[in-house]
């Protein structure tokens, strides 16, 4: 693998609620434990620590980078690899959350780049048997 | 990804990887590495990481031998597409929640 050998993913999903609602779960240390991770350092200022325990394996550091609020945030994503997890070393992937009124709603779209691809062959089932889940989350 | 990271999550699985990653072996080979555990509570730890395909089993004679599968995990991308759909949905579920919109 080389170093320019990356993919990105992008998830795109419609919430009830305003974007300043949306926006408390990626800031906030007690909510974003409601949905990610059992624990969460969170200094969401460009430059703070973005760090969040995963509960069942990893811990996500990271480090904000860019923060609009009620709009969007960019933070660095990484993890040292517990045994049989994918290494991303910190710092070396990135993961872009905007948000959008529409109506009452927020459209929230996450784009992580830079994640390390091993071959694409071993992709390629990988692909067909996740789609049908990302449909059926953004549908939920 | 939540499946794979709640098999990785147990210390006894962890060792359990560690043992298959060099070589296949039996049930019974790995079960005496652990030996104040029961053999069906070794099972079930076998179960969980190939339900999660974090090692494949192949009959061999009449034994059944264990194996590392790299590409359980090693697939980082397909790791985080799995794990951003479920807790995405848990985001939308919460927020909606404090909003009291059904």
């Amino acid at each position: 693998m080389n170093e320019t050998d990356t993919r990105a993913i992008e998830q795109t999903l419609r919430i009830g609620a305003r974007p300043e609602t949306v926006w408390r779960y990626w800031t906030d240390p007690q909510r974003m434990c409601d949905w990610w991770g059992v624990g969460a350092e969170l200094d969401p200022r460009p430059g703070g620590t973005c760090r969040v325990e995963m509960g069942a394996g990893p811990v996500m550091q990271g480090e904000f980078l860019e923060l609009v609020p009620y709009e969007r945030i960019v933070f660095s994503f990484g993890w040292e690899s517990p045994d049989g997890v994918p290494a991303i070393a910190p710092g070396s992937t990135r993961v872009e959350v905007t948000l959008s009124p529409d109506g009452e709603d927020t459209i929230l779209t996450l784009r992580h780049t830079g994640i390390p691809v091993a071959h694409a062959d071993e992709h390629a089932a990988g692909w067909g048997h996740f789609l049908p889940r990302l449909a059926q989350a953004a549908a939920g | 990804m939540d499946q794979a990271l709640r098999a990785v999550a147990d210390p006894t699985r962890r060792a359990i990887l560690r043992l298959v990653r060099d070589g296949d072996l039996p049930a019974g080979a790995i079960a005496a590495h652990f030996p104040s555990m029961s053999r069906p509570a070794v099972s079930q730890h076998l179960r969980v990481l190939s339900d999660a395909g974090l090692v494949e089993v192949r009959p061999a004679g009449n034994r059944r031998l264990y194996r590392w599968r790299p590409e359980g995990l090693r697939d980082a991308a397909a790791f985080l597409e799995e794990m951003w759909s479920h807790r995405l949905a848990r985001l939308k579920a919460a927020a909606e929640r404090e909003e009291e919109r059904p």
